[in-house]
Order: structure tokens, then C-alpha cells, then sequence
């Protein structure tokens, strides 16, 4: 059951700030993941704003030096099924591909991919958290099998829930956010908040700022993309451990460039640059891909029940490299 | 020994009506026109098109909404509890609690063979999560959330145990009296364990664990309750009104007969709706205070603390097994909760053991114990799946260490009669050794098993195939069950019976019945059921009991009515009624004349206007047992790397007698190892033990069920037919729960067969894969 709120449909960006700008108002574009956490009394809210007039948010449009545009309202069926997107960024396509199920793509945006709350079932349920303004962590000597291995800072062990994130990191696109003042951009690697940084917010939006577009860049010769997700079930689920790979490669098959982000294992999409120093330089041969399969969790911090994530990333990431041709 | 008494769905030794058999006892069919086909359901069209109303669906004149207040503690007792402001909200038109009742009625629960604990509707001393604490009626479902928001409760919070493995710790908190066993330990023994491992040639001993399953129908559970004076009405998702007739009367003193329960179209139930709900008398109590309807349907949040889950079970097996692949002795001991009330934690845990295959030395001893958790209530096959979770592995373990196929081994210990019952009573009918042949046929197992075990090393998905035997413990149905027809001028019938069908086809099967026996369309038979205010008296759809109980009921009382039919036609035709038969609607002269009369041209028929026919459940045969076999086999792949399981193909093989509709039928087979996917690969209820033993996977994303994508496309199912005509009048055994109980067991051994990794522990998913692989991969 959802609480009260109002609700308003703005016409114009500015109009949305301004909206947004009223005191403990939140934005609506797809609502899969709004609507989940307004009725389990995530957080409360006072007026919802919704997109969905902005018309202008939504597709997908080459950029005249070659990259792509994706308004923030696309949905994530659409950006899976994008023609371009599967053949220049392979694991993006792959990545919304993999979220949820059919349903939830159809209705959730790529916008609100990114801007998604964690799963952590302490967080999701009736327990005063510190990342909901309690005075603790649940999962540190809890349940913890679905927790992170990376980045808690001994803070907050939640996962970052997004498939998407990762891929558009690894392909270095740009997150394009209007504000009070006027649009900035942001590398997607920088959008995200560790809870060392802040533990009751997962981006650097404002209150009233609201995502607009993700920006690809052009995709440079010879990148090759994937992502893979392994999940508790095969459909409907968030990461138990993903990966989104770019890599860069020379004539002679030598990795020239390697961009390598992780999923469900770190409350950010997680940069493995361990990972992408193995492999710049090298042929994909076993060794070097056994090498770089370690390398991603060599400072893996396991908690009491999600040790199997070590064993589960290494195995993933040596399929995955095994995989390129 | 005893047989246990501990039956789930009914109370064994109540005095059952005989049919009334005139004449001799109708003989077997033998060429059928209806039954066996597959028809459409006779609802299909209701249920798919959204026009079937469900209880969920219900909506009155001047209906209320009602919402439970439930405690948020594992433990604690209720202090105070203020309804002041709930009161005072605009719309709320009643709030009330234990204390606020004239009378909080007694609350029971207990297990068959184990004791009986009497608590409250309202009991302050809340022993799990979810426990109620508080109601209110409201005009809209907001504002009933809203007054419990505004309901003051003070909690003294006290310690608790969760975990079923620390609840017999000696600093455990207790639950109840003094200790948290239920009861005293329950020992089955026969022959000489030790006799027995001494004659074996190998020896195997593992330990194995099953998570606790939450029970997730489509639909809610919930009601709508209303009051006409003193006459009460309820509809109720549920699988029995009579029960929730008998348990609301019972909370509320009142007769039977001012307690209407109508459950005709209901979304799902595997166990956990065969009794009324707190909910349902508390509907009651609102709907009375305030003199208008109450509905009352439970969120999924509360159906998954409060009504009901399949205990988790820890098992140890030793057995033993000579190189002939004769097993020579079992041993096994079980422990389980059934949570914070006698509920059956370890409900028939060691059946499969004791019974399933043959063995001179079988010794078992379970230990049911409390913890603070929602109470457990039967789950499709009670202590099945988890039993041949360890007994199915541990056949297919022997099976490798004798270099034995695991076929050939299970078709090695085939018994011809019940060992564990008292008497050991021989089997009506067993299809077991044909479950295993000819599925194993099918699924061309010998090949399959054939393919290199772990796959070549480059290979990322290991193939392997698994296979696992099962029988089930009620096979025969069991009464008391009543069903009128009712056979208008018109030739149209009216069948009256009070079983629920809970989505498995139950009015379809009944209707082909009417229609095989007197020779008519199933479209010319309107079907009221499941209402105790107007159709006749059954027990609840559970225990596999409905065709084998109802449909017999049924064909008995389309055999009174033809009697009748054929009696007026004799006198009509000038013929002798023995010389007559019904078809399409006509009764014919089998003999040299072409004398025939249609039903609706019947003139006494026409003069008395009805005629009725009364059909009852039977008896069971004496001296047998009456029990239904399968036989289920899989194939898997496993990624080497992470662990992910993919199930190929699956088939099941079952003997439950006749086949009687063989949509419905194949359905059901699919639904189980649909659900046999789910326990053994997907669910599991996770509690906070040692915070604050809250359950936090409560939705459907953290609790898993498996999705269309976990349930393979190629899935058979392989009827081994076997009309048992000593079992009732229409040759048929329970199908519903055999169906699920050895998938799980089935999936572990092929992972075994694709990995050389044992899974002991449900469920089977890359969590646990993981990990196991790279264990496997270091000792390798």
C-alpha cells in the first residue's frame, strides 16, 4: 500500500526542477523500483514528479562525432534491443538485456536503472539501518549471502543493484544531469557514492537534479564488449556477480586498452583496474586470463556468508575472457 | 510396530458411510468413452477469461475492509495495547484486541501423535513473528493501514531461538513448558541395524539438510465474512470449507449450520489452506461488532510469517547395501521445526525411508522441536521431499560405490508389500517397477547415462543425468465424502459436491465421471460445490485425497441415478431394466428389439420432475494399502565456472492408477516438478538468526520461487496406467503430491552425474555450486 503523496506532470525540464526542488519530493519515470520502496516504507514522500511528458527524454540518436544519445526515459527494452547499441556497444545491449524480467524492462528506464536503491534485504525491510538513519549495519553479522565483497568501508555491505551501470562505465559514457543551474556532465563512474562518502545516498544527485541522457562516446576500432550476470535464478534477479569487459585490441589480437567493472559485489558498479593492468598489453591466452581471473579479487573482504562470491567472480571472469574471439 | 498415526488431513477411525449398494458393486470400467481423454476443463473458459470470481474478487454492499496488526518480534509478550487513536480516524469503523473482545476465543494447535497447545485468537504472548496482536475494520484498505499505524502496543521483547539446530542448546530460550522438543523422540524399528550393516558389503553414512519452503498460493489467503442475523457467511480461498466451518464455529460457539463457507473458485493451495485462519474468525468478530461485511486478505509480507511453510529438516542416513545391490540396513535420524507450535516439523520425515524400498533392518528416530517462527502447515507431500532428498541421493551413492546402475538398484529392493504398516499389508496395485523401467525407457536413460560423465575439459556446461524413486503415503483418499446428482426432466444433471477444486481440474474429473456413467455430455452437468451451505459434506483437497475419494462418490451416485433412470425407461419400453443402457443422452435396448427412449422423454421423469441420486466414499480395502509410485528423471548442465544450473529435460513417470483426465493429469505432473524445481533449487526462508530473528527474505525477489526460465521446456509426462479396482469404484490413486516428492532428489544425483559433486543442502544454485566447484577443483 502506498503512502500519500502528490503528484505532478511537468512539461519542461525546468519546470521538473523546480518541481523537485519542493521539500521531500522524488522524481517518477518507470516506478518499478519507486513504487516497490514507497510501499515496504523505504522512505516516505510528499509529492511525486513524474516524467512523463518530458518527451524529449526519451530515445536513441547518433551524435554527430559518431557516439550515441540515450534519453534517460528509454526503456530498457529499448536500449537491449537497439540495433547500434548491440553492434557497437555489445554490453550494454547485453546488460539491459539482463535486467529483470521482460515486464520490468518494458516499464523501467535506463535513467532510473542508474538511479536504482539497493536490495539489501535489511535495507528493503523493517530494520532501522544506517543507510535509512539507524546506528547500524544489519548484513555485517547478518544474512549476508547476497553482500558485497568490495568497497564497504566496514560501513554499509549493500550491492549496487544496476546491470547497466557497469556496461556504460566500461564503454565510458557520460551521464548528463539538469540542475538549479545549468546541465552538467558526468563520466557514469563518477555518479555513484560510496557509503565511506555518504552512506544514505548511491549517487551525487541533487534533490532536485534529474538524469537526462546517457552519452556513448564514438566506439573506438576493435572493441570488443560483454556482459555477464550470474544470478540465484535465471530470470527476475539482481547480480549474485557480473562483469561488463571492453577491451581494445590491436592487430595482432594484443589487449590494447581494458576497461573491466564489476557488478553485485561492491555498493558501486566496481572498477577493477587490477584487472585491466593484467590484461593491457597481453594475448588472451590461459595464463593471462588466469592471472587477470585473480586479480579481481585479490582484495575481496568476504563476509560470514558470501565467500562463495570469490570463487563464483574468478570463475565468471575466466569464462568470460575465454570467451572473446 | 504401529503405523503412525500422524495423518495430516484427516482423523483416522471416524466411522465413514458405506455407499448404498443396492445391487452389486458397480464393476470396473473397461472401455471408457470420457474418462482418460483429454478434455478441456469444464471451467477453462471462466477461470482464463477473468470472469471466475475468487473470494479475493468478492466485493458486498457496504463491505468494510479489514487489516490485521501483527508483532514484529520473534518473542515478546503484549503489555498494553491502546486502540484510542485507531479508534477516533474517520472511516475506522472498529479496532480490537485481545482485551477489547468480551470473549478472545481459544486458539489450538497440534500435530497427529504429538501434543496439543491451546493459545489465544489474540495470545499477548506472541512466540513468533507475524503473531496477531491487533484488527480494525475501515472503508478502504488505506485507512485499516492507517488505524494500525495508529495502534500504541507495548512489547516486553524477550530472547529467542531460530535456529532449529541451537533450539535444544541448554541456554536456548524455551517456547514452551520446559524443553523445545514437541515431543518425546519418535523411533520406528524393525529387524537389526547392526545385524544388518554387518552383512553389508559397503557402508555409506552422509548428512543432508533441507531449507524450510514458504508457502506461496497465487491467491491470498483471505475472506470476506458477512452476517444475515445470526446466520454467518464467508467466502474463503480455501482448500476445505467444511474445515473452516468447523473451526470458525468452534472459535465462535456457534452451530454448524449458521456458518456458511463458500470456496468455489480459489487461487491455489498446497497445505496451508486447510483450516480456517486467525483471519478468518477475526474477519467474523469485525464483520459482527459492526454490522456490515468485512474482507480481510492477507498482504504477501503476512502469508509469509504467519500461514504456513515446509519445516527445514536435517537428516543423517546410514546405509548399507550388498555388491547384489541388496540393501541390508537404514538408519536414520531427523531432526525439523514446525516453528513456534505442534506443527509437524518432522510429519512423515522418515516414510520414504521406512517404506519405500525393501530392507529386513530399518531403524528411524525424529526429533520434531519449537522454535520462534510462523507455525509450519502442510506442504504438498509433508516430509517427502525432504526425506528422499536423503534417501534418493543416498541410493544413488550406493548405486556408484557397487558400480551398479542407479535403475537397476532401485529395481533390485521393490517391495511387494508395505514393511512399515502394521500387518505389512500388501500393496493394492504397484506400478514402482514399471515407473522405473518404462521411464527410464523413455527418457532413454541408458544412453544419456552414457555421455562422458564430466564432459571434455574445454567444455564449459557438464551434462548429467539424475534419476530418483518415490512413493506417497495416502493413496487411497479417504472419506467421509457425499455427492448428489441430481437429474432434471430435461435430461440436464446438477452435480452437488462440497470438495474444493484447488486449480487441479477436481469439477472437470468429476464431470467426466457423471458423463462416462450415464452416458451423456459433460456439457449437459452443472457442477455447486464447495459450499457448506448448500452441497454436501467432504473433507479438504489435500492428501492426494480428491480423486480417489469424491470421484468414486460420484460415480455412485450417477449409478443410484441410473438405476432410476433405467427402472422408468423398463416400465416406459416395456423392457427389462437390466437389458438397458444409456448412451448419448438415450436409453437403448441392448437386446434384438430397437426399443429406446431419450431421458428427457421420460414421463415419470417428467411427473416427479428430479430425480436424486446419493453416492458415498467407500471403504478402503481391507487388509491392502492403497499406494501411488513415481519415478522422475532430469537432465543438467552445470557451468564449471560459476556454478549455474541449468535443468535440460525432465520426465515423470507415475502410478496412480487409472488415468482419469489426462490434461489435468499431465498438469499435474508438471506443477510438481515445477515445484520440486523450486525446493530443490530456488526457495529458502532466510531468519536473522541472532539479531533479531526476523525473516527478511518476506517478498518475491529475496524469496525465490523459479521462474519460467528455471523450468525446462522439454518435460514429460509418462502415465504407467494400472486401473487399480481394488482401490475404490473408479480405479484411480492419489496423484497430486507423489508428483513433487523425488524431483529434488532426481536434480541432486544428475549434478553428481555432471560434477562428482555431492549437493546435500538445498537449495542446489550458484551460491552453493561455486564454492563446491572450487573446493572439487583443489582436491582434483
Amino acid at each position: 500500500m502506498l503512502p500519500d503523496f502528490a503528484y505532478t506532470r511537468p512539461t519542461s525540464i525546468k519546470e521538473a526542477v523546480k518541481a523537485l526542488s519542493a521539500a521531500n519530493a522524488r522524481v517518477h519515470a518507470g516506478g518499478t523500483d519507486l513504487l516497490g520502496c514507497l510501499r515496504d516504507e523505504i522512505f516516505s514522500v510528499d509529492i511525486l514528479v513524474s516524467l512523463g511528458r518530458l518527451d524529449s527524454l526519451r530515445g536513441i540518436r547518433q551524435t554527430a562525432d559518431g557516439g550515441l544519445r540515450i534519453g534517460a526515459l528509454t526503456t530498457i527494452a529499448d536500449v537491449a534491443e537497439n540495433l547500434l547499441i548491440q553492434k557497437h556497444y555489445t554490453a550494454l545491449a547485453q546488460a539491459a538485456g539482463e535486467v529483470a524480467s521482460p515486464q520490468l524492462r518494458n516499464q523501467g528506464t535506463i535513467g532510473g536503472n542508474l538511479c536504482q536503491k539497493p536490495r539489501c534485504w535489511y535495507y528493503r525491510g523493517e530494520f532501522h539501518c544506517l543507510r535509512k538513519g539507524g546506528d547500524m549495519c544489519y548484513a555485517a553479522d547478518g544474512q549476508s549471502q547476497f553482500h558485497c565483497l568490495f568497497g564497504s568501508g566496514d560501513i554499509c555491505y549493500i550491492v549496487h543493484p544496476s546491470d547497466t551501470a557497469p556496461a556504460l562505465i566500461a564503454l565510458g559514457a557520460k551521464v548528463r544531469i539538469a540542475g538549479k543551474r545549468r546541465q552538467k556532465t558526468v563520466p557514469v563512474e563518477k555518479f555513484f557514492v560510496l557509503p565511506e562518502d555518504d552512506v544514505q545516498t548511491e549517487t551525487i544527485l541533487a534533490a532536485e537534479e534529474i538524469v537526462t541522457e546517457i552519452i556513448l562516446p564514438p566506439p573506438p576500432a576493435n572493441l570488443k564488449s560483454r556482459y555477464r550476470k550470474v544470478r540465484a535464478r535465471r530470470s527476475w534477479d539482481f547480480a549474485l556477480s557480473g562483469a561488463a569487459l571492453a577491451l581494445q585490441f590491436d592487430d595482432s589480437d594484443v589487449v590494447r586498452r581494458a576497461r573491466v567493472v564489476l557488478s553485485g559485489v561492491a555498493p558501486i558498479p566496481w572498477r577493477a583496474p587490477a584487472v585491466e593492468t593484467v590484461l593491457t598489453g597481453q594475448a588472451l591466452t590461459p595464463a593471462v586470463i588466469a592471472r587477470a581471473a585473480n586479480a579481481a579479487v585479490e582484495n575481496a573482504e568476504p563476509l560470514a556468508q558470501n565467500e562463495y562470491k570469490v570463487p563464483l567472480l574468478r570463475g565468471m571472469l575466466k569464462e568470460e575472457l575465454g570467451a572473446f574471439g | 510396530m504401529k503405523p503412525p498415526r500422524e495423518n495430516i488431513y484427516f482423523v483416522d477411525g471416524l466411522p465413514v458411510p458405506e455407499t448404498p449398494q443396492p445391487g452389486e458393486k458397480p464393476a470396473p470400467w473397461r472401455q471408457t468413452r470420457v474418462i482418460g481423454k483429454a478434455r478441456p476443463r469444464v471451467d477453462a473458459y471462466e477461470r482464463v477469461s477473468g470472469t471466475a470470481v475468487y473470494p479475493s474478487d468478492v466485493i458486498l454492499p457496504k463491505m468494510l475492509y479489514g487489516a490485521i496488526l501483527r508483532c514484529p518480534h520473534p518473542h515478546a509478550k503484549v503489555r498494553r495495547v491502546d486502540l484510542t487513536a485507531a479508534t477516533r480516524l474517520p472511516g475506522v469503523h472498529a479496532a480490537i484486541s485481545g482485551d477489547s473482545l468480551k470473549v478472545n476465543p481459544e486458539w489450538e494447535y497440534r500435530t497427529f501423535g504429538g501434543p496439543t497447545v491451546k493459545s489465544l485468537l489474540f495470545d499477548p504472548h506472541c512466540r513468533h513473528e507475524g503473531e496477531v496482536v491487533a484488527a480494525v475494520a475501515a472503508e478502504t484498505p488505506y485507512l485499516a493501514r492507517d488505524a494500525l499505524a495508529g495502534i500504541q502496543v507495548d512489547y516486553d521483547v524477550l530472547p529467542f531461538v531460530t535456529d532449529e539446530q541451537q533450539a535444544l542448546a541448554p541456554d536456548a530460550p524455551v517456547i514452551h513448558g520446559d524443553s523445545n522438543r514437541v515431543g518425546p523422540p519418535q523411533v520406528y524399528q524393525r529387524g537389526d541395524v547392526a545385524k544388518g550393516f554387518g552383512e553389508a558389503d559397503v557402508v555409506l553414512t552422509e548428512t543432508y539438510h533441507t531449507a524450510c519452503e514458504l508457502h506461496t498460493p497465487m491467491e491470498l489467503h483471505g475472506c470476506v465474512a458477512e452476517w444475515d442475523g445470526d446466520r454467518l457467511t464467508i467466502w474463503e480461498s480455501t482448500q476445505g470449507v467444511f474445515a473452516v466451518q468447523s473451526g470458525v464455529a468452534k472459535a465462535l460457539g456457534l452451530p454448524l449450520s449458521k456458518v456458511r463457507i463458500i470456496g468455489r473458485y480459489m487461487g491455489g493451495g498446497f497445505g496451508s489452506k486447510l483450516v480456517a485462519g486467525k483471519y478468518t474468525v477475526i474477519a467474523a468478530i469485525l464483520a459482527r461488532q459492526i454490522g456490515r461485511p468485512v474482507k480481510l486478505v492477507l498482504s504477501r509480507e503476512e502469508t509469509y510469517l504467519a500461514v504456513g511453510n515446509r519445516p527445514p529438516n536435517h537428516m543423517a542416513l546410514k546405509a548399507g547395501v550388498k555388491k547384489d545391490g541388496r540393501l541390508t540396513a537404514l538408519d536414520f535420524t531427523g531432526t525439523g521445526s514446525g516453528g513456534a507450535y505442534p506443527a509437524g516439523g518432522t510429519s512423515l520425515l522418515d516414510w520414504q525411508v521406512r517404506d519405500l524400498y525393501t530392507c529386513p533392518n530399518v531403524r528411524c528416530e525424529t526429533t520434531d522441536v519449537y522454535i520462534h517462527a510462523g507455525p509450519a502447515r502442510p506442504f504438498r507431500a509433508p516430509g517427502h521431499p525432504q526425506g528422499s532428498w536423503a534417501l534418493e541421493q543416498m541410493m544413488d551413492a550406493l548405486a556408484h560405490a557397487i558400480k551398479m546402475d542407479p535403475v537397476q538398484l532401485r529395481l533390485k529392493n521393490i517391495p511387494a508389500f508395505s514393511q512399515a504398516r502394521d500387518g505389512q499389508p500388501p500393496y493394492t496395485t504397484t506400478g514402482f517397477a514399471a515407473c522405473l523401467q518404462e521411464g527410464a525407457k523413455a527418457f532413454d536413460w541408458q544412453q544419456a547415462r552414457l555421455k562422458p560423465a564430466r564432459g571434455k575439459a574445454d567444455e564449459v556446461w557438464l551434462r548429467g543425468v539424475g534419476m530418483a524413486g518415490a512413493s506417497w503415503f495416502l493413496g487411497a483418499g479417504f472419506g467421509p465424502a457425499t455427492v448428489v446428482l441430481r437429474v432434471f426432466a430435461d435430461g440436464s444433471v446438477n452435480l452437488n459436491m462440497g470438495a474444493a477444486d484447488i486449480g487441479t481440474g477436481t469439477k472437470t474429473v468429476m464431470a467426466m465421471v457423471v458423463a462416462e456413467e450415464l452416458g451423456i455430455k459433460s456439457d449437459m452437468i452443472q457442477i455447486e460445490h464447495a459450499d457448506t451451505g448448500s452441497t454436501q459434506f467432504s473433507g479438504p483437497s489435500g492428501g492426494s485425497k480428491t480423486v480417489p475419494t469424491d470421484a468414486p462418490a460420484a460415480r455412485a451416485a450417477a449409478v443410484a441415478v441410473k438405476r432410476q433412470l433405467l427402472a422408468m425407461a423398463a416400465v416406459q419400453l416395456e423392457e427389462k431394466a437390466k437389458r438397458l443402457t444409456i448412451r448419448d443422452g438415450r436409453i437403448h435396448s441392448t437386446g434384438a428389439s430397437d426399443k429406446a427412449v431419450g431421458i428427457a422423454e421420460l414421463k415419470e421423469l417428467k411427473r416427479q420432475g428430479v430425480i436424486v441420486g446419493v453416492g458415498q466414499k467407500g471403504p478402503r480395502p481391507e487388509g491392502k494399502v492403497v499406494v501411488p509410485f513415481a519415478a522422475q528423471f532430469c537432465e543438467v548442465a552445470v557451468n564449471r565456472h560459476t556454478g549455474e544450473l541449468k535443468i535440460v529435460r525432465f520426465l515423470g513417470a507415475n502410478d496412480s492408477g487409472r488415468v482419469m483426465s489426462r490434461l489435468t493429469y499431465d498438469n499435474q505432473v508438471y506443477g510438481g516438478i515445477t515445484m520440486g524445481i523450486g525446493f530443490g533449487t530456488t526457495e529458502k526462508r532466510y531468519l536473522d538468526h541472532g539479531q533479531t530473528g526476523k525473516l527478511v527474505n518476506r517478498n518475491w525477489h529475496d524469496y525465490k520461487l523459479p521462474t519460467a526460465l528455471d523450468v525446462p521446456v522439454d518435460m514429460t509426462s509418462l502415465p504407467i496406467e494400472m486401473p487399480d479396482d481394488q482401490a475404490n469404484i473408479v480405479g484411480a490413486k492419489g496423484l497430486g503430491e507423489p508428483v513433487t516428492i523425488p524431483t529434488a532428489a532426481a536434480i541432486a544425483n544428475a549434478v553428481f552425474h555432471a560434477t562428482g559433486i555431492r549437493v546435500t543442502t538445498t537449495p542446489i544454485n550458484p551460491v552453493q555450486l561455486s564454492r563446491l566447484l572450487a573446493q572439487h577443483r583443489k582436491k582434483e
